[in-house]
């Protein structure tokens, strides 16, 4: 790779009891690319993305994150990507505005930053998390992904019950990302339309 | 883009104030905690009450049934400081946003503040109803302090630890119980002390030691607990 940002994992193993989820998947992403991740439900899509996130450990493999020439251990990794997952939840109690200015707080970004991305994403500031529709819910989670401006996004079922203005929105975004000098990896059940995607992996099933 | 920094002393007062500002408006670990205290000590006093109490008996015993009332509270509403973070998959954002010393230094600081506020309503009227006289106050005031502390801090560490299994209520009270012996053996002695106006002789520090222990044990293996 030429690049000084990239993600790289290779023979990635992981079981759940006597479950085989994974058995060896390997895959890189560099700056301005997304690498696609395909499979049916099971397949262990999530799986490999909350290895990859630092959130799960793997049985086998090794998971490289570099960025700007430095490599990252687990727990930095961890901090450092965005992160959009159906697994991922904010706080029901506390308004959309409350949620992105916490996680600005522990991420170390401005707090106006909440603000500015809910006024991005079209979301209310004062409307409680819990009474969010689940395509609003997912518009917050793209928020909570963008807060400190990660190079890595990690982006399981991205547009899951957005609509169209919404899926339009997504991409817009993942292109701005990847032109600012990001990367990203994208899964998914069926195909879908991102851009500059560089790879594929195929979990079947 | 880059990855912004963070102090640690901000990560730990921002998880303070947020798991205060939900308990504001679920009010669920206040709410169990104080009928459950609440409860206890109504039954404890109608049963006990002043009469049929001597003052030798008042001194060995009233003690014992405060420490377990609060004991039974906590044990029944301090769980919740994590459980719920992974019940409602709030968890994840956590361990990928919070440095985990400051994110243990914050719920470990709020679950204090739930005690000291549960000690607040409960002891006054624990002492008024069993119409218990405390000679040094002072001292009852540091044995409430030292002792909450330490309480909170072994359900802060325990809590962490069952979050993630399945059996988790039972799990905890086997795990927390042991752990909490040796400081509410420490704590009741030192409520004798200042009910019967005695010196506290060397239980204060040996509480203040047990408190540091299960503070910086919980700061080393928190980290290894909470993440993967």
């Amino acid at each position: 790779m030429s690049t000084e940002t990239y993600l790289r994992f290779h023979q990635i193993k992981r079981r759940f009891g006597r479950l085989r989820v994974l058995t060896g998947v390997s895959g890189e992403v560099s700056v301005g690319q997304v690498l696609f991740v395909n499979g049916a439900n099971g397949s262990g899509k999530s799986t490999l993305m909350r290895i990859l996130a630092g959130l799960l450990a793997a049985e086998a493999g090794t998971v490289d994150y570099v960025e700007e020439g430095r490599s990252f251990d687990i727990s930095e990794r961890r901090r450092a990507v965005g992160y959009v997952a159906p697994d991922l939840a904010l706080y029901e109690e506390l308004s959309t505005l409350e949620n992105l200015e916490f996680f600005c707080e522990l991420r170390g970004a401005p707090r106006s930053r909440a603000a500015e991305l809910l006024d991005e994403l079209g979301l209310p500031h004062g409307r409680l998390a819990g009474a969010l529709s689940s395509g609003m819910r997912q518009r917050l989670r793209w928020g909570w992904a963008l807060l400190d401006r990660p190079k890595l996004l990690l982006l399981d079922e991205p547009f899951q019950n957005l609509d169209r203005p919404g899926i339009e929105q997504g991409t817009e975004l993942l292109s701005r990302h990847l032109e600012g000098g990001g990367l990203a990896v994208v899964a998914n059940p069926g195909p879908l339309e991102v851009p500059h995607v560089a790879g594929r992996i195929d979990l079947g099933r | 883009m880059s990855q912004a920094e963070s102090t640690w002393a901000a990560e730990a007062a921002a998880v303070f104030v947020k798991d205060w500002r939900c308990e504001y408006r679920t009010r669920y670990a206040l709410n169990t905690l104080g009928l459950f205290a609440f409860t206890t000590l109504v039954v404890v006093s109608m049963v006990l009450g002043p009469v049929g109490n001597t003052q030798v008996m008042a001194n060995a015993v009233l003690p014992v049934i405060l420490w377990l009332i609060i004991l039974f509270a906590v044990t029944a509403g301090l769980p919740r400081i994590f459980v719920a973070e992974e019940e409602t998959h709030t968890a994840t954002a956590l361990r990928l946003a919070a440095t985990p010393s400051a994110l243990f230094v914050g719920k470990l600081a709020y679950g204090f503040t739930v005690v000291v506020l549960l000690e607040v309503l409960i002891t006054p009227l624990f002492l008024a109803m069993v119409q218990l006289n405390v000679a040094k106050l002072d001292l009852l005031v540091a044995a409430l302090a030292a002792g909450g502390f330490g309480m909170a801090a072994g359900s802060t560490l325990i809590a962490a630890i069952v979050a993630q299994a399945r059996t988790r209520s039972a799990l905890f009270a086997v795990l927390l119980l042991p752990a909490l012996v040796p400081g509410l053996l420490f704590a009741v002695t030192l409520t004798r002390a200042a009910i019967a106006g005695s010196d506290p002789g060397v239980e204060l520090r040996m509480l203040l030691l047990y408190d540091g222990t299960l503070t910086v044990a919980g700061l080393m293996l928190f980290p290894t607990i909470w993440n993967p």
